[in-house]
Parts: structure tokens; sequence; C-alpha cells
């Protein structure tokens, strides 16, 4: 939870934060696909996702990289603003995975009155990268 | 099924989407993201914003009532979702009433470990009551071959 805001003038580049999401169970699964409106079936239909070659149930994409929206997020603090915010999916996600978000601050620049900070986020199971994305967030102060 | 390719530059009918706090809500829970500003206005005001305000990938919620036609007829086992970047002119923030269409910008072919594939390259766009640009959802979505075929 960020209570503290973050000051541009602390911030350096190289500077790097991480989060570890607790496992994807599929009850979450069949939650983000009634909050995000993705009912594509091959996120809670075992029989379905195993037809579709998947080898199981997969995590929408999206809600990793929602995951990795809540690590810039919580990271820029109070008060932030997310300018751009983009990732791809490598490896798919799936129920029992924990995924842990390593980012670092690539670059610090002022843009129309903003102190942006531009982020490098990537997401890892165990060893094996599942998201790769960016992000520029404009802090508080 | 394969994607229409004569429909790029098409681009689909305006929706408006109401954006509710409960809505909000739901989506940061699903994430399992507690962060107050998404759930509490006192405490979003507080932070400076004008209220409870989305997270970043919220607009992936943003459905038309009806798909797009260059996606209607294409095959959900053959969908998985490739990149996707969000831009921002403002945050969003519950009772925002924004005004989407979507843009199919290109189709491009790939060669992927699992076989072929088309990328389907589309934009959301969503502007607020004044017209003022608020987002940009670009996304590409990967639409796997056939079994059997290419």
């Amino acid at each position: 939870m960020p209570d503290e805001v973050r000051r541009f003038d602390e911030v350096a580049e190289g500077d790097v934060f991480n989060l570890t999401k607790d496992p994807v169970t599929t009850r979450q699964l069949v939650m983000y696909a009634g909050a995000s409106g993705d009912y594509n079936r091959i996120h809670y239909d075992q029989p379905f996702a195993i037809e579709a070659g998947l080898g199981g149930v997969i995590a929408h994409g999206m809600l990793t990289m929602g995951f990795a929206g809540q690590a810039v997020t919580t990271w820029a603090g109070p008060g932030a603003l997310v300018r751009d915010i983009s990732g791809r999916f490598l490896t798919p996600v799936r129920p029992g995975d924990s995924v842990r978000f390593d980012g670092h601050v690539t670059r610090k620049f002022e843009a129309g009155g903003q102190r942006c900070c531009e982020l490098e986020v990537t997401g890892h199971v165990e060893d094996k990268q599942v998201f790769a994305g960016g992000a520029v967030v404009a802090l508080a102060r | 099924m394969e994607i229409d390719r004569s429909l790029i530059g098409s681009v689909g009918e305006p929706f408006t989407v109401e954006v509710e706090k409960g809505a909000i809500a739901k989506f940061a829970a699903a994430i399992g993201d507690p962060n107050p500003v998404f759930h509490d206005l006192e405490e979003a005001r507080a932070q400076g914003y004008p209220g409870i305000i989305a997270p970043p990938t919220f607009p992936v919620s943003f459905n038309p009532p009806e798909e797009p036609v260059w996606t209607r007829d294409l095959d959900r086992r053959r969908i998985l979702a490739g990149e996707q970047s969000f831009h921002y002119e403002r945050p969003i923030v519950a009772g925002d009433v924004l005004t989407c269409r979507t843009h199919f910008i290109d189709v491009q072919d790939k060669e992927g470990r699992s076989g072929r594939m088309e990328l389907l390259l589309q934009e959301v766009r969503g502007r607020d009551g004044d017209g003022a640009l608020v987002f940009t959802h670009r996304k590409t979505t990967i639409y796997r071959a056939a079994k059997g075929r290419g």
C-alpha cells in the first residue's frame, strides 16, 4: 500500500522495485473474466482449454499486466499519474503460478510541467519470464 | 475464418461507457490490488485525484455492445492477447462518461514457435463529454492459424 509520496528529486536512474503476487487461482480468473468482460473459456473451462491445445486453463494476459500496473502504481505512490503503460506476454501464466515483478527506473525527464520516470518491468514465474513491459509515470512531487 | 484485411482502416460504432465506482472496485479486487484510490473517495481526493481513479489497465473492460465486424466471426480458441499499451492524457475517474471507438489499424503475419499466426492491431480511443481524448488503448491480438493449415 503506498503511503509515502515519492519525490522526483530522490529518484535515481537504476532504482529498483519489486512485487510478488500470491499464486493465481481459478477463482481469480473467474473474477477477472467478470470484471474485464473477457469470457473466453480458455481462462476457466478446463476441457475447452485442453481442446484448444493450451494444456489447460491459462490466466488472462491482461490480468498479468494488471499485476504489473499494481507494481508500477505502488512504486509511484500517492498522487502519481500513469501516462503510459505497456506490456507483452511471453509465456502463459497458469493457476498456481506466483508472478514476481521486477522494475527499475530507466530514465527521468520533465515534460509539460510533469516530473516523469520511465520504468521497465519484467514478470517471472520462478526462472521463466512471462511478461515484459514498461511505463511512464508522472510523480506527485 | 481468417481476418478480413479489406476492413483495415475501419472504425467501429461509437459506444458509451459510464465509469462506475463498483466496476472499478471489482476490477481492482480481481487483480488483488488493495490500493485505496480504487475504492475510497476520501483517500483518492486526499491524494489529489478528482475522485476514485481506475487502475491503468481498466479500459480493457470497455467492450462495445457488438463486436466490430472484423473480429465478430473469429474462432475464440485461436485468440491470444499480444502486446498491449495504454496512453493517458489524464486518469480515468469514477463518474466519467467516455465515448469510445475501436480503430482497425493493421494485420501482420508472423511465424511463431507454434506455427503461423496473424497479429491484429487495434486501437480503442476514449473521449470525455467535451470531446477531449482521455486514453488510447493499443492492442495486438494474436490469431493462431487453424490446426492442419499454414
